[in-house]
């Protein structure tokens, strides 16, 4: 007999012909109407009428009925909270059953059920099935603490289920200790600050022993456990590598995936001189490649994580180019991923072969594979200069094909080795300018545009192609026509007779005739300089252009950390935070990478701070320039902004295109805070007009608040202890100078004469700039409030802590002692803001295990308003971005003692719920990193 | 954790749907699901999506859909094993995966679950575990006949060598704790490869890549012993040196987890008790240094006028099998370039085809001895074809669109590694009256095998 029978019985009065069967007599004929209520109940049937008739068969000691049946109100439960009390009783009674199946099935099922009335009954069996002999059970009712913790928290923590539930971490059975670490992990995680899984190196050792004997499904769930863990020295992170290694050659790729992430994370710690490190790199190697050999789907979320772990450690996997090579039948979203790796490995130990490679994707057939084929060629041109020859001609030859997406893909990524490598490849301009009609996408036509231009001098009917483009001007993309108006001005001021007709056309198509801010803006830019000071104009549209980054895509480097830190979840697929795409608060704990802490390091003065491995040695992932103030050359390629936020944001925009149009953006940043002087002629700020002097004004003009944030006085030293003398003080900053505002309180009944101070030797060297004067004596009962400049001039001895300040008091009565703390900010120097270059080549350069992450919680500030406060206690912002929502603002500031701090403020505004601020810090002396974060915490609160 | 698993038909029904955190807030995942997936273009769905906060991960078997959803950031690799698992499990215990069989055994798949996923974590995907918690027998549709050969794919690669080993016992459910022992005494070896080559338009090799994997498919009671010989000169990395000649040399080597390595070092020996049902023995890979030459050369030659638009493209397939090996199901497909209209063909013997088909030429070829060589010469009328310019009119250099050939086929008893079962005997004592059957096969076949030209 078959039960296909089951899904065709739709005629009437079903239902009663099951309720029917369901109070036969027969096992038989209950157990198959059970099996049949089950199946309609599949379809989308209603079958929660006969709730009371299958509860009813679920009295009996036949297995299979019984499960059946459990089967059932797990389903229906919900829809029918009161029947199910109504089972209430057998399911306690089940708990107790001989059977251990039928006490696993009862607590299993009782868990399932997600009635709040249900809890109160499901305590006492769950704290016995806790307990239970036998490991099934128990491992079930860790389970069932994870579903009970979800319907009622509090319930769980008042019973102490937690409490059994770490115990059973040290169950003997790895099944049981699987499950109480995954149900431990996934409570812990709704309860961020509390200590739940307490990870200690016991604990730590366990999991290790119990990884060897789980399934594989457990050791997942151990192993991303212990990826949370922070060893606490570099040897006991090799210990734990050691242990983890046997699993990279498991037959199940999330067991690999999962350990693999465990080792990325701890290899952060390890120092790169160790032997040992060495071998855990040729050692990840092979499972990575292993994985490439899966079904398509595994492969891609493999090369996902692949892609991640290359711009982590390129190192790992250099030598394995070829297993990145793109297969015929690879669907094609594999084939795009592994092109991506292959740009990533491309050196130029292996250039030859690549470039061979692509040459062939370029001529297939899928249109979208093949586009980004030709742009790999680019991106290798600029990524290794020896092989920029050969990439050019391999361009110059698909151009030939005449294919029109391979030509328009082939110029846009020739525009590209044009900035990289000027006065070289200049002779194929020619050939270029042969497809000129051909181009219809605009980003083609915009970097042809930008060709014309920038080299106008050398093509002879310059101003005839560009003329031909302005003719259906207000039909082209934003992106197009401002490329056009800087090509027309480069041009105009390069040719200036022939052509000057072409810039009056394009300046009032541009001013009068577009709805475009930019636009109209950068017209009236361009419109002022050439009409005040064509030299000045010249001085800047045709200013030398930095040259492009090598590296372009990369993940930003704090947002590739914490995707390391996620590796092998889904995080890395879609290569975003949890936060970005998990709801609520569940898994939104940052992670980051742990320090390297080579066991000598720490205990070394900010004076001799160690000078950190050669730049060479460092995994080359920190984007240049462009990168970390935006993808700059999408600044104005990318699609067009429609309605800007702000006005001043937008002219500031307008402003930097300015300085050479489109392209030369790259000096400024999106948001940048003061034009770089240099590339500004110093006349060119008044004749300029009201408005855009004003916008000048606006940027410079925030800097010149006064003074930094002041905490209020609070008492250093209490009468009591100095004899009826109480000093209570702060300490300021401002305009350059350091105070100590005191407030001496004469609390005896003796007169106070003869004041003087003297400060210990300390970390900045502060020192009294004058002597301390109080100028009549102090009566009893009297206050006098002084200000005593300091100095930073002192001697300076380490202290402990850094900001620690030890005084002594001398009056006619005694000398007093007190040790304050002083505010890090009140040594943050006005002249404390660092060029952009300068910021990217110091952030590149302090190696990573320099910074430093904080969290500033509750802080409700804006970008903005964050930026203001933090300037006028002289942390300066030097570039501002955002990502998927979240601003970054990038700051420096400088230390008296002239150690610069470099830092990156992660703001999420408009997320009511999410309040804190991230802060990174990359100093050259991590010891101040501390005190510098809770310098931004007092000025922000405040 | 995962959230909802389900099975929907090829036509978007659900036929299993199992809600293991209830907190699908009243949406139909499964039909969000199906829409999502057609809603795409193109036939390659991606194998994340996600809708806001729900993400889907799924795989595809038997025409059947099967969907992992979660709502956190966990791990897509275990829920794309776990699907796969999920798939072979059911096809175990009810016989083969497809959609009647789901629907004559609800009751069975959602048991099975039950045991597999508690509270969307996983439990265990082991058969030997599952078996003890397991109530429901499965349901079949017909009595079996071992010597029933029509339905043709045997577990495994799908293959005409199939009909070697009685093809039916493949679509039996292999736990089922109540039928008689007598009838299942049966083991299945299969050694398949996959071989993934490619040459350079001037013959050179570009990257030639073997992945072998040994299965095993076991009626036998779960726990009996059985061990598994493998040629003695076969080496593991590449510093092992063993036997005197070249030896067969692997790169990587992952064994499953029941596979007990005590005299593998030795012997080469693998000893395992595994349990019932289907599992990949062991896998392997190797790149680059095959022992054997390439199965298949491919030569040809393109010749086209530019004036008449006529293409001609003539090939030469020579087999480089041992003499007495055959190749089988040969086909090679060769994508044109746009707008071909007419084909001509000259073939070298009777039994080719070849047909023009999706902006591509197919030339299948039935069988293929070692040794031989075969040839087309094929002509094509292609108007108005933009070539390189400033060449003659008749040129040998390949129009745009023109390749690259692949090859697919099947190498019957032949392994490209040269790995090879020695021996597989059985500790188990049959308590009946028949000793087990064993088949064991050797199998390669092509991955991508793709010839620029």
């Amino acid at each position: 007999m078959t039960d296909s029978k089951y899904f065709t019985t739709t005629k009437k009065g079903e239902i009663f012909e099951l309720k029917a069967e369901l109070n036969s007599d027969k096992k038989e004929k209950k157990k198959e109407a059970v099996k049949k209520v089950i199946a309609s109940m599949t379809v989308g049937k209603d079958v929660s009428a006969l709730f009371p008739d299958v509860v009813n068969c679920m009295q009996t000691d036949n297995l299979e009925l019984k499960k059946l049946v459990y089967l059932y109100l797990m389903n229906y439960a919900k829809s029918q909270p009161d029947m199910a009390i109504m089972a209430v009783n057998t399911f306690v009674k089940d708990c107790e059953d001989p059977n251990p199946l039928i006490r696993a099935l009862a607590v299993r099922t009782m868990g399932c059920i997600r009635v709040d009335k249900i809890t109160e009954y499901l305590c006492e069996p769950l704290r016995k099935c806790l307990k239970d002999e036998d490991p099934y059970v128990r491992k079930t009712a860790a389970v069932c603490v994870a579903k009970l913790h979800d319907i009622n928290a509090q319930l769980v923590e008042d019973q102490g289920f937690l409490d059994t539930l770490k115990d059973l971490i040290s169950d003997s059975n790895p099944m049981v200790v699987a499950n109480a670490v995954a149900a431990l992990s996934e409570i812990a995680e709704s309860h961020p600050s509390s200590n739940l899984l307490d990870l200690n190196p016991q604990s730590i050792n366990k999991l290790l022993t119990a990884l060897n004997e789980c399934t594989e499904w457990g050791q997942i769930f151990i192993l991303d456990c212990l990826a949370n863990y922070t060893p606490k020295d570099d040897r006991e992170a090799q210990s734990i590598c050691e242990r983890v290694t046997p699993r990279l050659s498991h037959a199940n790729s999330a067991v690999v995936l999962s350990a693999v992430k465990v080792l990325m994370k701890f290899m952060e710690m390890l120092s790169k001189d160790l032997d040992y490190y060495g071998t855990l790199l040729k050692k990840l190697a092979p499972p990575l490649v292993t994985l490439l050999s899966a079904e398509p789907e595994l492969q891609y979320v493999a090369l996902r994580n692949i892609n991640l772990i290359v711009q982590k450690r390129p190192e790992i996997l250099k030598h394995e180019m070829k297993v990145f090579f793109v297969k015929y039948n690879d669907p094609i979203y594999v084939k795009l991923e592994k092109l991506d790796i292959m740009i990533r490995l491309a050196s130029q130990a292996n250039i030859a072969q690549v470039l061979a490679e692509l040459k062939e994707y370029a001529t297939e057939v899928d249109v979208d594979f093949v586009r980004k084929a030709v742009r790999a060629i680019g991106r290798c041109a600029i990524k290794v200069e020896q092989s920029a020859e050969r990439c050019v001609s391999t361009l110059l030859d698909l151009i030939q094909t005449k294919v029109n997406y391979v030509v328009q893909e082939a110029i846009v990524v020739i525009k590209d080795i044009f900035r990289k490598y000027p006065n070289k490849y200049e002779s194929v301009i020619a050939t270029l300018c042969e497809n000129l009609d051909s181009l219809d996408e605009p980003e083609a036509r915009a970097a042809m545009i930008w060709i014309v231009g920038e080299y106008a001098e050398r093509i002879d009917n310059a101003d005839e192609l560009l003329e031909s483009f302005l003719e259906g001007f207000h039909d082209e993309s934003t992106q197009v026509q401002l490329q056009l108006l800087t090509a027309i001005v480069k041009l105009f001021l390069k040719k200036p007779t022939e052509t000057q007709e072409l810039v009056q056309q394009v300046l009032s198509l541009a001013t009068q005739d577009s709805d475009n801010p930019d636009l109209r803006d950068r017209g009236y830019i361009y419109w002022r300089l050439l009409s005040t000071d064509p030299v000045a104009a010249k001085e800047v549209v045709l200013a030398e252009k930095p040259l492009i980054s090598e590296e372009t895509d990369l993940i930003e480097p704090t947002l590739l950390d914490e995707l390391i830190c996620y590796i092998g979840t889904l995080a890395s697929v879609y290569h975003k935070p949890p936060s970005a795409f998990v709801e609520g608060g569940r898994g939104v704990v940052h992670k980051s990478l742990p320090p390297r802490t080579a066991s000598n390091e720490s205990t070394e003065s900010p004076e001799t701070a160690p000078a950190g491995p050669p730049s060479g040695e460092q995994p080359d992932v920190i984007p240049a320039q462009g990168d970390l103030l935006g993808d700059l050359l999408n600044l104005d390629l990318g699609p067009p902004v429609s309605g800007p936020p702000l006005a001043t944001s937008s002219v500031q925009m307008g402003a930097v295109d300015l300085l050479g149009g489109g392209l030369d953006s790259l000096i400024g940043g999106p948001n940048f805070v003061t034009p770089p002087a240099a590339a500004v002629p110093a006349n060119l700020g008044a004749p300029m007009g009201s408005g855009l002097s004003d916008l000048f004004d606006l940027t410079s003009g925030v800097g010149t608040l006064s003074g930094s944030y002041v905490a209020p006085k609070a008492v250093w030293l209490p009468a009591m202890k100095a004899k009826g003398l109480e000093i209570s003080g702060t300490f300021t900053r401002q305009v350059g100078s350091i105070s100590m505002d005191l407030q001496l309180t004469n609390k005896a009944l003796q007169v106070m004469t003869d004041f003087a101070i003297q400060f210990n030797r300390n970390s900045f060297g502060l020192a009294p700039a004058a002597p301390l004067q109080v100028h009549a004596p102090l009566s009893p009962n009297q206050t006098v409030e002084i200000s005593l400049p300091l100095n930073t001039v002192g001697s300076v001895m380490k202290m402990e802590p850094l900001n620690n300040l030890q005084v002594a008091v001398k009056n006619n009565i005694d000398v007093f002692y007190f040790s304050t703390l002083y505010p890090l900010h009140i040594l943050f120097v006005e002249d404390g803001k660092m060029e952009r270059q300068m910021f990217l080549a110091t952030w590149k350069d302090i190696p990573n295990e320099n910074e430093a992450q904080f969290q500033i919680r509750d802080c409700p500030l804006n970008a903005e308003a964050a930026s203001s406060r933090l300037q006028s206690s002289n942390i300066f912002t030097v570039a501002k971005r955002n990502v998927e929502g979240q601003d970054m603002l990038y700051q420096s500031l400088k230390l008296t003692n002239g150690i610069w701090v470099l830092a990156e403020l992660r703001i999420q505004p408009g997320n009511p719920n999410f309040m804190d601020l991230e802060l990174s810090l990359k100093c050259r002396a991590p010891e101040v990193s501390p005190h510098v974060c809770q310098a931004y915490e007092t000025i922000l609160k405040n | 954790m995962i959230s909802q698993f389900f099975i929907l038909s090829s036509k978007g029904d659900p036929l299993i749907y199992k809600d293991f955190r209830g907190d699908s807030r009243g949406r139909d995942v499964a039909e969000l699901f199906y829409r999502k997936l057609t809603g795409l273009p193109g036939e390659e769905s991606p194998v994340v999506m996600h809708h806001n906060d729900r993400h889907f991960i799924h795989i595809r078997h038997s025409g059947l859909y099967l969907v992992a959803t979660t709502s956190e950031n966990i791990s897509p690799f275990s829920l794309l094993e776990l699907l796969s698992r999920l798939a072979t499990l059911i096809g175990d215990y009810c016989g083969s995966l497809g959609e009647g069989t789901i629907s004559r055994n609800v009751a069975l798949v959602y048991e099975l679950l039950d045991e597999v996923l508690d509270y969307g974590y996983i439990q265990t995907t082991s058969t030997e575990m599952l078996r003890n918690f397991i109530q429901t027998e499965a349901v079949v549709s017909k009595p079996f006949s071992l010597f029933d050969l029509s339905s043709v794919g045997l577990f495994g690669a799908e293959t005409q060598q199939s009909k070697v080993a009685p093809s039916s016992a493949a679509s039996r459910p292999v736990l089922s704790s109540r039928s008689d022992q007598s009838q299942k005494n049966e083991v299945f070896l299969d050694v398949v490869e996959r071989l993934s080559v490619l040459i350079a338009s001037n013959g050179s090799l570009l990257k030639v890549d073997v992945q072998g994997e040994i299965r095993l498919k076991s009626f036998l009671p779960s726990g009996s012993e059985m061990r598994i010989g493998l040629t003695e000169e076969f080496c593991v990395g590449k510093s092992e040196l063993r036997g005197y000649g070249p030896g067969i040399r692997v790169d990587e080597v992952s064994f499953h987890s029941s596979v007990y390595l005590d005299e593998f070092e030795s012997h080469r020996i693998l000893r395992l008790q595994p349990p019932q049902g289907e599992l990949t023995v062991m896998r392997y890979q190797l790149s680059d240094d095959l022992p054997s030459p390439l199965p298949f050369r491919l030569f040809p030659s393109v010749q086209w006028d530019r004036s008449t638009g006529r293409l001609h493209v003539y090939l030469k397939l020579r087999c480089d099998l041992p003499p007495k090996s055959q190749a089988l199901n040969i086909r090679l497909h060769l994508p044109l370039p746009r707008g071909v209209v007419s084909l001509s063909q000259e073939l070298s013997s009777p039994e080719q085809k070849a047909e023009l088909g999706d902006g591509a030429l197919r030339w299948d070829l039935p069988r293929v001895q070692g040794g031989s060589q075969l040839s087309g010469l094929f002509q094509m009328e292609v108007p108005g074809l933009p070539g390189p310019p400033g060449q003659g009119h008749s040129t040998s250099a390949p129009p745009l669109g023109l390749g690259p050939a692949s090859l697919s086929f099947e190498l019957p008893r032949h392994t490209c590694s040269g790995l090879q079962v020695r021996f597989l005997r059985l500790a188990f004592t049959p308590c009946g009256s028949a000793n087990p059957h064993k088949w064991v096969r050797h199998l390669s076949h092509s991955d991508a095998y793709v010839i620029r030209i």
